[in-house]
């Protein structure tokens, strides 16, 4: 009898000492962070809504509305023909909530694109430079030094203005334009002056991520498993983005969220002043810029971009907070 | 140390060098400058014309020349050794340029020989290195742009030195009130507003602040007379106003320079007292933790002199370096915040003269920037060796 009841035994021991994956142990972590977590709902949110632009906006985007009485009207305004217009319409006659939806669209892919962008180059030079170190180690380290060392928003605007007022334009092969394009529900005319945007807050924005991974590189290369795995003939290149960058990707993650912030403030500052995203291309910076010449008879009009901008930088930051929580590993539960 | 020092300045000159090169180099591939404005009004000019008023701006001269001239003055004309002339024919720029059925190309090169009489030295800049800013060509033609960075250096100035006291004088108290109770009411309640304060951008606070103060407190004076509004730009008013029934404001007066002060010093304030106040509850959480403060308390010490004396000059030490990276602000100005409120302070100034593409005052403010903000951060590396002796370089 007791040998049918032995297995059962057995069986049971896994269950009661279940193991949670590493990816749980942080979920978890997370979940705990209540602002974090509804931040993650505000982002959720407006991503479905910039996402589905194109088929829940209630006009085409640069539609203008001349049959409305008042630009810019009200929200609720109607026009003669019996639309209504949620938030109202903009000083040509254009409906706000579209332009809003379609903001959404360009102020986030911007956001996700540098920050993808700029922190997978980040990566792979600070691990480079941490791994191999050498020349190419003090190189990178100079130039980020550089980059940390000089004035950035006046170096940004300058740079920003002289290359919007010359029209330049990157050799970019055509699938990269219809990516953006896509990613923007813009045209490619508009998407390309877009990538020049991008690429200067790309420009600027890899140094963190590179420093971080610079750091842990250093520390990762000194320990035994890295020595493992060159007695087992690993290469180089396969320690490197097997071993060393998965190990320390956790405050690239907390940097990456922080920085969909800081590039969506950064986005919107540019365009708000007149030198980042330029009409008819909406983007909640323009948005705001146009809505501050009328804010004095509308006091509604800087509200319609503002808040959401708002609720998105504070979401990111939340997000972020919450994963550094999650991710500290001196915090063991 | 000295090997440090010396390493860091040579640094130090290359990052200057380096940005004002850049900086240089982009404004040449730039349009506009004083050209575009004359293409307008006069658009039957012909190529002589032209070459003429591109001369008056140095245009006509390779973009490197003009970066060393504007340097240091340099070249103004052949080098002469023991009565002999040096380079005299080196190509400088291109004064005429042809037109594409000539084939294209440079009609009338300038010369090294010709440089003193098209670009005479009383004319051109001195150099940047000896002081010489040179010439506004948009924004006020003609004035010297240091006069013109002088004229506005003190509007910013104002507004910073304001925010930074009321700043230090909030935010410290704050941080070390909240680390002190820590995970009480009051720290929840404090960080979690902090980290809103810092994560929203400057310019939605300001148009947040005028459509507060000015416009929705401007519908509500309609109603009730007596309700107070506030001036939404500017240092000073041109004309008398009424910021309530009861209190009409002579422009110029300190009355009227304070109400303008209000609404951007409140802005840049409280970004300050969200960030810093944040950073010294983190540091003086750090230090409550140290041995030292146990010890200081368990040899009986009044928790008032632990906190004053021990805990807080110690947390004070990582927040200098945020100190002392304020000091290019200071000439810098908050660009966003002065534009937003229309204060004519440096930040503006640079904006305005990128917008209108007056090139010299651009360069002028990042050259100066790009140099404070280096030696700010030198001065902050420094002073952190000094003050916490456990740091050697």
């Amino acid at each position: 009898m007791t040998a049918t009841a032995e297995p059962l035994a057995v069986a049971k021991i896994p269950r009661e000492g279940k193991e949670e994956s590493q990816f749980q142990i942080v979920l978890r972590r997370f979940m705990r962070h209540k602002l974090a977590v509804a931040g993650v709902v505000v982002i959720v949110v407006m991503f479905i809504g910039a996402l589905l632009a194109p088929y829940i906006a209630p006009f085409p985007r640069d539609a203008v509305d001349i049959a409305v009485a008042t630009r810019p009207g009200p929200p609720g305004t109607m026009s003669s023909a019996g639309e209504m217009h949620p938030l109202g319409v903009d000083h040509l006659g254009r409906d706000l909530f579209t332009r809003l939806l379609y903001g959404a669209r360009v102020s986030l892919s911007i956001a996700f694109i540098v920050v993808v962008v700029s922190e997978l180059f980040g990566v792979v030079l600070g691990a480079a430079a941490g791994f191999m170190g050498g020349w190419f180690d003090t190189f990178i380290s100079r130039l980020v030094e550089f980059l940390l060392s000089i004035p950035t928003l006046p170096i940004l605007l300058i740079t920003a203005s002289i290359l919007i007022k010359t029209d330049a334009q990157l050799p970019l092969p055509a699938f990269v334009t219809g990516f953006v394009s896509w990613m923007l529900a813009a045209p490619p005319q508009e998407a390309n002056k877009v990538i020049v945007l991008m690429a200067i807050l790309i420009l600027l924005g890899w140094t963190g991520a590179a420093r971080l991974m610079r750091g842990m590189a250093l520390t990762l290369r000194n320990q035994d498993f890295v020595e493992a795995l060159r007695a087992v003939g690993a290469s180089n290149t396969r320690i490197m983005f097997r071993h060393i960058i998965p190990n320390g990707i956790a405050p690239i993650l907390v940097n990456a969220s922080l920085g969909l912030a800081g590039i969506v403030i950064a986005e919107a500052t540019l365009s708000f002043l007149g030198v980042g995203v330029q009409e008819p291309t909406p983007s909640w910076g323009n948005m705001l810029s146009t809505a501050q010449s009328y804010m004095f008879q509308h006091p509604w009009l800087p509200l319609v971009p503002g808040i959401p901008l708002c609720l998105v930088t504070i979401a990111f930051n939340f997000i972020g907070d919450g994963m550094r929580d999650a991710l500290d590993p001196r915090l063991k539960r | 140390m000295t090997a440090y020092l010396i390493r860091r300045l040579f640094q130090m000159v290359i990052v200057v060098f380096v940005v004002s090169l850049f900086m240089f180099f982009l404004f040449n591939i730039a349009p506009g400058g004083p050209l575009t404005g004359l293409q307008q009004q006069q658009r039957r000019i012909t190529p002589e014309e032209k070459a003429r008023i591109r001369a008056q701006y140095e245009l006509d001269l390779y973009w490197p020349v003009r970066y060393t001239r504007w340097l240091v003055g340099q070249p103004q004309g052949p080098l002469v050794i023991g009565g002999q002339e040096w380079f005299a024919n080196v190509p400088m720029g291109c004064y005429l340029e042809a037109t594409p059925e000539e084939g294209g190309g440079c009609a009338d090169y300038v010369y090294l020989s010709e440089m003193p009489e098209l670009h005479p030295p009383i004319k051109s800049s001195r150099g940047i290195l000896f002081g010489d800013f040179g010439n506004s060509t948009v924004v006020q033609a003609g004035r010297p742009v240091w006069d013109l960075l002088a004229s506005r250096l003190m509007a910013t100035v104002e507004l910073q030195v304001i925010s930074l006291v009321l700043a230090l004088v909030i935010a410290i108290p704050l941080g070390i009130y909240s680390a002190v109770n820590q995970y009480s009411k009051f720290d929840y309640t404090f960080t979690t507003a902090a980290f809103v304060g810092s994560s929203m951008p400057t310019f939605f606070f300001g148009l947040l602040f005028i459509l507060l103060f000015t416009v929705l407190a401007g519908r509500a004076q309609e109603v009730w007379p007596w309700w107070p509004t506030l001036p939404p730009g500017l240092r000073e008013a041109v004309r008398p106003y009424d910021v309530a029934s009861w209190l009409r404001v002579q422009p110029g007066t300190p009355l009227d320079r304070f109400l303008h002060l209000l609404m951007p010093v409140a802005v840049l304030t409280i970004f300050s007292v969200a960030a810093w106040s944040r950073f010294l509850r983190s540091s003086m959480l750090e230090v409550l933790r140290q041995d030292y403060v146990r010890t200081a308390r368990a040899k009986g010490l009044v928790e008032r002199l632990v906190i004053n004396k021990h805990a807080l000059r110690n947390a004070l030490i990582p927040f200098i370096t945020i100190l002392v990276l304020q000091i290019p602000i200071f000439f810098a100005g908050a660009i966003v915040t002065e534009t937003v409120f229309a204060w004519p302070g440096m930040g503006r100034l640079y904006f305005d003269a990128l917008n209108r593409s007056d090139y010299n005052i651009a360069l002028a403010f990042i050259y100066v920037t790009t140099i404070l903000t280096v030696v700010a951060t030198l001065l902050g590396d420094i002073l952190y060796s000094v003050v916490d002796p456990r740091i050697r370089y």
